[in-house]
């Protein structure tokens, strides 16, 4: 629930907060069943309008994300955790695609560009093995 | 619905000095406003209007259906205010200046006062002894104590460290919560565009702008035009878009559009002089100080009240 807000960064507070609600859904920080903050609190939470919360919430209902849990309010929905788990994959596959726009805008062939995704993966995963061997040795 | 507070073309001179001109906008039960502006532009006179301390010069001021010029004192029972100096006897300390307000305003007062208090951790000492951070409080624990409809807040952040500054945040954001209305002037621009529901943007007195923040960051946006041929004519704009500010180095033009629709954004991609065009989400900082920048004429084209400017 410690979301990093950051009301400048192009995408709409509401947005910013139902992604991250999706996000936590989707790793598990977020179990279903689980009640969510309500909106005050939230809101209080992240220091932003209330409004903005509460439409961050409806949007999640909408999606059946959310569900009310009559009389104590909102709780992560049994099949959200899927759900959520397509929507990460969705924004990642947008950021993918804004990274694949601006290859081609760069002039890079497709051979040039799945080249340079491999050595990225690479590398990536490479540190990621490292730091998981140094907290396995830890 | 009535509104909380309205302002219909309320003109102000002090001497030869016009601090408002024609401004009209209203503020509606439950929302955050935020009123934005140079130092100058007129906002505290604003303020001032509203709590019923100012006769106009035209125009008419409603707050909580009543009347801000004949039933100020009314007014002022019923809002809480924060003054941008905090307007706080120093030799009391900090329960004694609570028991003191509490006689302007019914029973029940000292009580939330002191509950408030104790949220914001406030000591019972002198308030000439406390920071200036702890002194806002003190302030703001005064405006809110006796629940008011309104809180009217006049740049309550400034000079205040980010831990204090979080916690105003928190507290406006606690009031908006409950339904309550929120007037907030403030410099802070980065702290306005998390908690505002509605934007108002006062300059040389003249309300120029007041809409939904979300409303007013779709429809404004930055575009970066990078000419092959140098131009000392910024482009042209299609359709109902229309450029609020532009600026030009050699040959790249700063373009701040409103309206600026799919169509506008292709013919702009599309047009053979532009080398390259780049858009950009602006900022509300960005939005706001090109506002005040603004070289187009725009905002003196509206003969309408500035919420026409659609």
């Amino acid at each position: 629930m410690f979301f990093r807000i950051e009301p400048d960064n192009g995408v709409a507070i509401y947005e910013q907060i139902a992604r991250q609600i999706k996000y936590a859904i989707a790793n598990g920080a977020l179990r279903p069943g689980e009640l969510v903050p309500s909106v005050r609190e939230l809101a209080v939470l992240l220091a932003v309008n209330p409004n903005t919360v509460a439409k961050a919430y409806r949007d999640l209902q909408n999606e059946s994300v959310l569900e009310t849990l009559r009389g104590e309010g909102l709780r992560v929905a049994r099949l959200a955790v899927e759900r959520c788990r397509k929507a990460r994959q969705r924004l990642l596959e947008e950021r993918m695609s804004a990274v694949a726009t601006e290859a081609l805008q760069g002039g890079l062939t497709e051979v040039e560009f799945l080249t340079l995704v491999r050595e990225v993966w690479i590398t990536v995963s490479g540190k990621e093995t490292a730091l998981k061997q140094r907290l396995d040795r830890d | 619905m009535d509104s909380i507070f309205e302002f219909q073309n309320v003109t102000k001179r002090f001497g030869k000095h016009l601090a408002l001109d024609q401004v009209s906008f209203r503020g509606e039960r439950g929302q955050v406003i935020a009123l934005l502006g140079e130092n100058g532009a007129g906002k505290s006179t604003a303020i001032r209007i509203m709590l019923g301390l100012h006769t106009l010069d035209s125009g008419t001021v409603k707050v909580l259906g009543l009347d801000g010029q004949k039933q100020g004192e009314e007014i002022r029972r019923r809002v809480g205010y924060m003054p941008d100096r905090p307007a706080l006897y120093e030799w009391m300390t900090v329960r004694e200046i609570g028991w003191f307000a509490a006689g302007f305003y019914p029973l029940g007062f000292q009580h939330r006062y002191e509950e408030l208090a104790q949220r914001f951790e406030l000591p019972d000492i002198p308030i000439k002894s406390l920071s200036k951070g702890m002194q806002g409080k003190v302030s703001l624990a005064l405006a809110m104590a006796h629940n008011p409809e309104l809180l009217v807040l006049d740049e309550p952040t400034s000079g205040l460290d980010p831990l204090v500054r979080r916690e105003f945040l928190e507290s406006m954001v606690d009031v908006a919560a409950t339904g309550r209305t929120v007037l907030l002037s403030s410099h802070q621009i980065g702290e306005v565009e998390r908690v505002a529901d509605v934007v108002a943007i006062l300059r040389k007195g003249r309300l120029i702008l007041c809409e939904p923040l979300e409303v007013l960051k779709s429809r404004v946006c930055e575009a970066v035009v990078t000419l092959s041929d140098m131009e000392t004519v910024p482009p042209d704009l299609a359709g109902n878009a229309r450029l609020i500010m532009s600026q030009r180095i050699d040959r790249v033009w700063r373009l701040y559009v409103r309206d600026l629709d799919d169509k506008g954004r292709r013919d702009l991609v599309a047009d053979s002089n532009h080398a390259d065009v780049k858009f950009q989400q602006p900022t509300l900082e960005d939005i706001f100080v090109a506002c005040m920048t603004s070289n187009t004429g725009y905002f003196e084209a509206a003969t309408e009240s500035p919420k026409e400017l659609a």
